[in-house]
């Protein structure tokens, strides 16, 4: 339950968001629902509603937002986005409120496992030996190698920075 | 012979051979020539798009050019790499401004993106290179008797704007892909529901509910097996079966296989060359269905 | 024509001007100038004795060109026109400047250089009126006869009006029956009354008393001797001109002699062939000899050809008492020939099933707002009463959704105002019917914003009307009941609801009639971006288009509820009068006019042209050259700044006047500043520098204005012929790009100033000297602002070095 607050808005949340990546249509959003009721996830966990979350982002409840568990949440079957009338984009809006939560520290420790093997060898899904040997069983072609560097120079331009372990409370 | 750029991913060629197996066998009976080519990387699917959306458009964009430079268009099997590609492709192809600046990166790479390839789901080669009715004539075992499940998964179909796979809401490639093998399509409740796949390790009971419901509805629509694109939906229904089993401590004993390995199946393949045997859940019912 | 005698006739506007302005000084240079044939000076010369100098100069022959340094000339110069008109002189040889607004006051801290920059402005007009020519009145004849095309409420009160006032009015529909949506609705908000009623004319019909509102089918309105109704035709060509216009209709066959029928209803009992009734949304069949409802005009019933057996029956021709059936008729081509056209076609409803989510195409217990109307209508399919489409039983628990494919960007972004009221009206009138009915409205914001519509949406929450603020993501059906399950989230509540339902509403979105982009074309006007047709200007000409004899009535702007429909026809029906009254269109000459032998046939100007005013004709040459329709023309002059071969002009504007004016205002500097010449539109653009000057804003003497119709005239080359003037810097000053008086004008001002930087640059002249801007009344500041950085920047870039070759 909420206690009562004098709310201080900061509208530069807001401009953070639609400046990033997947977040330009975030001022579309006139909160009409369709997204929550278009979502698996929210049906099931009430502690993640995209409507929601689009209006605390609004409103400029940065660190809620970015702290907090509800944007992990999402599974990332764009119903919502298909079904918005405003034609948010929700689920890339989403990932932008992930990127910005990852920059400021904030993540599943997940995330820092599909970086180091994305970053060591160009692939989330590591393949070992075993495997190499496995698909040579089957009668599968050997993989071809896997263009690493060009990945991480890619990376680094884009300022990919990979996401810290932390201590995990969730 | 339509040659094609076949995008593995990185879940298909590590965990699920029985996938790529049926996927390389059946295009290759049906004429289709796949190259693999040097230096694809992984697609940068959702979580990684969750770490650096631009990181990983960029990536996306690099592979395409890849397939630029050998004049080939793309064929994706995993939903996963599907969306992540052709919404890529499709973004880049209609926004100048975003085009121009993924080039600045690719720059980097000595890279150009230039918007000439298509990025293509195995179903769409299908239907539309192969075409139904070449596929009905290559069928030696039709798969009558069997009710199947088609289940599109998420990222086949949406978003559709950038996708363009087929009608979101009312689709029916793997509809009329499955009818063709003389299999019986199931209609089922929220069958365009996602199956939660990407929240395992995240939310793990929030993804074993998604699972058990597409479980329960495929089942009470009298499905002998579920068909899957993607191997997180197969996942998530085929070992996600046995993790419904030890929670909600029901039995479901509903095989899952991938459209590729029905399609490899009715194109006469022999079973043993399918890897069936890595499905958790297993096949033989449906095998001995289909005989 | 003879010499120009020029009387320049100073003002300083009671002696205040003088207080800045050195009169003496501006005397004593207007004596120098040549052709100066009289000079006089007084507190006013706009009005009063002022005035009657004026008018003595010219009457006793000293003078045959007018110049007046005046204030406030867009009020002033009216008067001086008309009393130099009356005088015997042409009126467009008459130069008015406005040496208040456009010097004394906005240089007021500089008045030495106000003075100087006054004695430009000044030469600027003198040499202006040496180039004028006189300007001819035309007279077009105009029949005095309307048609107006839409007989829905709002098309029926336009022609009633108007066949009112006495003028022949045609009203052709192209349903076989008139009313539109109002027949269908049943009723009316807010006043829940029928809309039959209000469709009624006004009560000044014959032996009608002041009070009275009959309705429509009581009223006489179908035998008005002076209104010819056409049903079962559509509009197919229009030729002409505004007074003339040469409407080609087609008329199809009702099958029925409306002078024999009697509405025994016999035919209709004997007739074989059912066919879904689309009048009630289908909701029941029809036969195929039909009328739609009793009290609807007119009272004649129609065969549906798609469905008729024709000869191959005939049973009605064989009942029918009076022989009225007549299977052979032909369609009909007819020509009306009138001088306004009204358009009242309305709107209709989007088709909802591109939202496959909520299955309007394939679960019959799904409809629309339309649909229920009919089924709560009295008259309708049901009997009034509100059913199951599916098994015909009584629908209880019933819900609305609204904004279906409104205010969503995927269909039509807009907001389509009314169907909050509607779905209000509906919720409202079926828990009067049926007290224990369970009614839920979803909706994303309730808009009540007409009068009475607030108490509207209280009463229906009294009325246990439940309101979830919430837009469903999709409608399922349960397989075991066949119910149907709204699946919504209630934002307030921040909870899943599936609503059960026997019926679901959809609100749709209102879009343009059918056939509205063909209409468009057929009439030469134009549509918004929402596809609705385009008013001239929605605040200050609402019911008319930029064509001046084709008027708008209704809905077919954007849709309305029925008292704004009501006040719109009225409008349209006063508006389309104009020239009828007097059976002729008054226009002066001040039209573009092509020079055939320059004319290179390109087709350029054409297309341009925003009142299709211009055609390519044959010569006898065997080629085509580019004519201009004085009647059409609005004198903007964008034909002139897009003819790439000087070949069009346009009077009173010409490019040798231009030229004349610029020299002269960038003849005199007198101020340390480089001149900048400013040219401005005389709609908006003008109007920013005015008021500028009326609320004292100071900017420096050495811009200097002239102005032009449209900034559209302007070309190229007479950007460069201002720098080789003297002028140091250009600004274009037009109209808001969305808000071109002239409709394109401004945006193709725009395009021709970045193709001028270009060329600029080629000519080495820097192309920052050159600057468009968009600015209207109210922005006087900004021109002042604009004023002071054009002057600062150009300083800036120091003295302009001209090639040779220029």
């Amino acid at each position: 339950m909420m206690t009562q607050k004098t709310e201080k808005t900061t509208m530069s949340f807001s401009d953070e968001v639609t400046s990033r990546h997947g977040g330009e249509t975030l001022t579309s959003c006139y909160q009409c629902g369709t997204c929550a009721s278009s979502c698996p996830v929210a049906k099931l966990d009430s502690s993640f509603n995209p409507r929601e979350i689009i209006k605390l982002s609004l409103l400029g409840e940065k660190e809620e937002v970015l702290s907090g568990d509800a944007i992990w949440l999402c599974c990332s079957c764009f119903n919502c986005q298909e079904r918005c009338p405003q034609n948010v984009e929700i689920a890339d809006l989403i990932y932008a409120l992930r990127n910005i939560a990852l920059e400021a520290g904030h993540s599943p420790n997940i995330y820092s496992d599909f970086a180091s093997a994305l970053i060591a060898e160009g692939r989330i899904v590591q393949i070992s030996k075993f495997v190499e040997k496995k698909r040579a069983d089957y009668g599968l072609p050997p993989l071809k190698p896997v263009g690493v560097d060009a990945l991480n120079k890619i990376l680094s331009a884009t300022g990919f920075s990979k996401p810290e372990k932390t201590e995990e409370s969730r | 012979m339509k040659s094609y750029a076949i995008f593995l991913g990185c879940t298909i060629p590590a965990r699920q051979p029985n996938y790529e197996l049926s996927a390389r066998k059946t295009l290759a009976k049906l004429g289709v020539e796949l190259v693999d080519l040097d230096d694809l990387t992984c697609c940068c699917p959702p979580p990684i798009q969750s770490i650096n959306l631009e990181s990983s458009q960029a990536i996306a964009a690099y592979n395409i050019c890849l397939a630029e430079e050998a004049g080939l268009d793309i064929v994706a099997l995993c939903n996963g790499c599907f969306e992540s590609l052709a919404m890529a492709n499709a973004a880049l192809k209609k926004d100048k401004k975003l085009k121009a600046h993924i080039n600045e990166i690719l720059a980097e790479v000595g890279k150009e993106f230039k918007g000439t390839i298509e990025v293509k789901h195995f179903l769409q080669v299908l239907m539309d290179d192969i075409g139904l009715e070449k596929i009905k004539e290559k069928v030696v075992k039709p798969l009558s008797n069997l009710k199947v499940a088609p289940f599109y998964g998420c990222h086949s179909l949406r978003p559709s704007k950038l996708l363009q796979l087929d009608d979101p809401e009312r689709p029916t490639i793997f509809e009329n892909l499955l009818d063709t093998l003389g299999a019986e399509s199931v209609e089922y409740r929220d069958k365009l529901k996602c199956c939660g796949g990407l929240l395992k390790g995240i939310s793990d009971d929030t993804a074993l509910s998604l699972a058990r419901d597409k479980l329960v509805n495929t089942t009470k629509a009298g499905a002998d097996c579920i068909s899957t694109l993607c191997p997180f939906c197969f996942v998530a229904l085929d070992i996600g079966q046995l993790q419904v089993k030890s929670k909600f401590n029901e039995v479901y004993d509903i095989p899952i296989l991938h459209y590729s390995e029905l399609l490899a199946l009715a194109l006469g393949v022999d079973p043993n060359e399918l890897a069936l045997r890595s499905h958790k859940i297993k096949t033989d019912k449906i095998l001995e269905k289909i005989a | 024509m003879e010499q120009p005698k020029i009387g320049v006739f100073l003002s300083d506007c009671g002696k205040q001007l003088s207080e800045i302005l050195d009169f003496n000084a501006l005397t004593s240079f207007v004596k120098t100038v040549p052709n100066v044939a009289l000079i006089a000076r007084g507190s006013e010369f706009w009005r009063g004795k002022g005035l009657q100098i004026i008018v003595d100069a010219i009457k006793s022959g000293k003078i045959n060109r007018v110049v007046v340094a005046e204030s406030l000339t867009k009020i002033s110069d009216v008067n001086i026109v008309q009393a130099v008109e009356d005088a015997g002189l042409n009126p467009y040889l008459v130069e008015v400047i406005d040496i208040k607004d456009h010097c004394a006051w906005p240089h007021r801290a500089t008045p030495a250089e106000a003075t100087e920059k006054a004695k430009a402005m000044l030469l600027a007009a003198i040499e202006r009126a040496k180039l004028l020519e006189p300007i001819e009145k035309l007279e077009f004849s105009a029949l005095k006869s309307a048609l107006i095309i839409g007989g829905g409420i709002a098309g029926m009160q336009t022609a009633v009006d108007l066949a009112d006032l006495g003028f022949e009015v045609n009203l052709i529909e192209k349903t076989p029956f008139l009313g539109g949506l109002a027949a269908r609705a049943g009723r009316f908000f807010p006043t829940d009354d029928c809309a039959i009623c209000i469709q009624s004319p006004s009560s000044d019909v014959k032996t009608i008393t002041h009070t009275s509102r009959k309705c429509v089918y009581r009223s006489g309105f179908s035998e008005i001797p002076n209104l010819n109704i056409l049903t079962n035709a559509r509009v197919v060509a229009v030729e002409g001109v505004p007074g003339n216009y040469k409407v080609t209709i087609e008329k199809k066959p009702r099958y029925v002699d409306a002078d024999k029928c009697v509405a025994c209803d016999k035919c209709v009992a004997v007739c074989p062939v059912e066919t879904p009734d689309e009048y009630n949304a289908n909701l029941k069949n029809r036969k195929a000899i039909y009328i739609n409802v009793p009290t609807v005009h007119p009272q004649v019933y129609v065969i549906d050809e798609s469905a008729c057996k024709f000869h191959d029956c005939a049973k009605c021709v064989e009942v029918c008492p009076t022989n009225a059936v007549d299977l052979d008729q032909k369609p009909e081509q007819i020509t009306l020939n009138v001088g306004s056209i009204v358009v009242a076609t309305g709107f209709r409803e989007f088709d909802s099933s591109a939202i496959k989510e909520y299955h309007y195409d394939d679960y019959p217990d799904v409809i629309t707002n339309l649909e229920l109307a009919r089924m709560i209508d009295g008259f309708g399919p049901t009997g009034g009463a509100i059913v199951r489409p599916s098994d015909g039983k009584p629908a209880k628990k019933i819900v609305f959704i609204q904004c279906v494919g409104s205010r969503d960007r995927r269909y039509n972004p807009y907001c389509s105002g009314i169907c909050c009221m509607i779905s209000l009206k509906h919720a409202s009138l079926i828990k009067s019917a049926v007290p224990d009915a369970d009614v839920s409205i979803c909706y994303i914001d309730i808009r009540t914003t007409g009068r009475e519509h607030e108490y509207y949406y209280e009463r229906a929450r009294e009325m246990g009307i439940k309101f979830v603020k919430g837009r469903p993501t999709e409608i399922l059906k349960d397989t075991e009941t066949g119910k149907l399950i709204v699946d919504v989230e209630d934002a307030l509540l921040k909870r899943f609801l599936d609503l059960e339902a026997d019926l679901v509403v959809l609100a749709p979105a209102m879009i343009p009639a059918e056939g509205t982009k063909e209409l468009a074309e057929i009439l030469g006007i134009d549509l918004d971006t929402d596809g609705f047709f385009k008013e001239y200007n929605a605040k200050l000409r609402p019911t008319e288009t930029k064509q001046r004899g084709i008027y708008l009535c209704g809905g077919t702007t954007f849709p309305k509820d029925a008292p704004t429909a009501s006040l719109h026809a009225h409008s349209a029906a006063m508006k389309a009068t104009k020239f009828l009254i007097s059976g002729k269109i008054v226009k002066d000459q001040r039209t573009a006019v092509v020079n055939e032998d320059y004319c290179g046939d390109c087709e350029f100007c054409p297309v341009t042209c925003p009142y299709g005013a211009i055609s390519l004709e044959p010569t006898t040459e065997d080629h085509f050259v580019a004519r201009v329709n004085d009647l059409l023309c609005e004198g903007c002059g964008v034909c002139v700044g897009t003819c790439p071969l000087n070949a069009i002009e346009l009077r009173h504007s010409r490019p040798d006047q231009m030229r004349a004016q610029m020299n002269a205002l960038m003849s005199v500097n007198g101020t340390s500043k480089p001149l900048v010449l400013v040219i401005c539109c005389q709609e908006c653009g003008h109007t920013a520098v005015d008021s500028s000057g009326m609320a004292k804003l100071q900017y420096p003497a050495n811009v200097r204005v002239m102005k032009v119709p449209c900034a559209g005239i302007v070309r190229v080359n007479q950007i460069l012929e201002a720098f080789k003037a003297g002028a140091q810097g250009v600004m274009v000053v037009g109209c808001k790009s969305d808000g071109c008086h002239y409709e394109v004008g401004s945006q193709n001002a725009e395009k021709k100033m970045d193709l001028a930087k270009v060329l600029l640059k080629e000519y080495g002249i820097e192309p920052e000297r050159l600057e468009m801007f968009k600015m209207v009344f109210i922005e006087g500041n900004q021109f002042a602002e604009a004023a002071q950085m054009m002057t600062a920047r150009v300083t800036k870039l120091g003295p302009l070095k001209l090639m040779e070759n220029l």
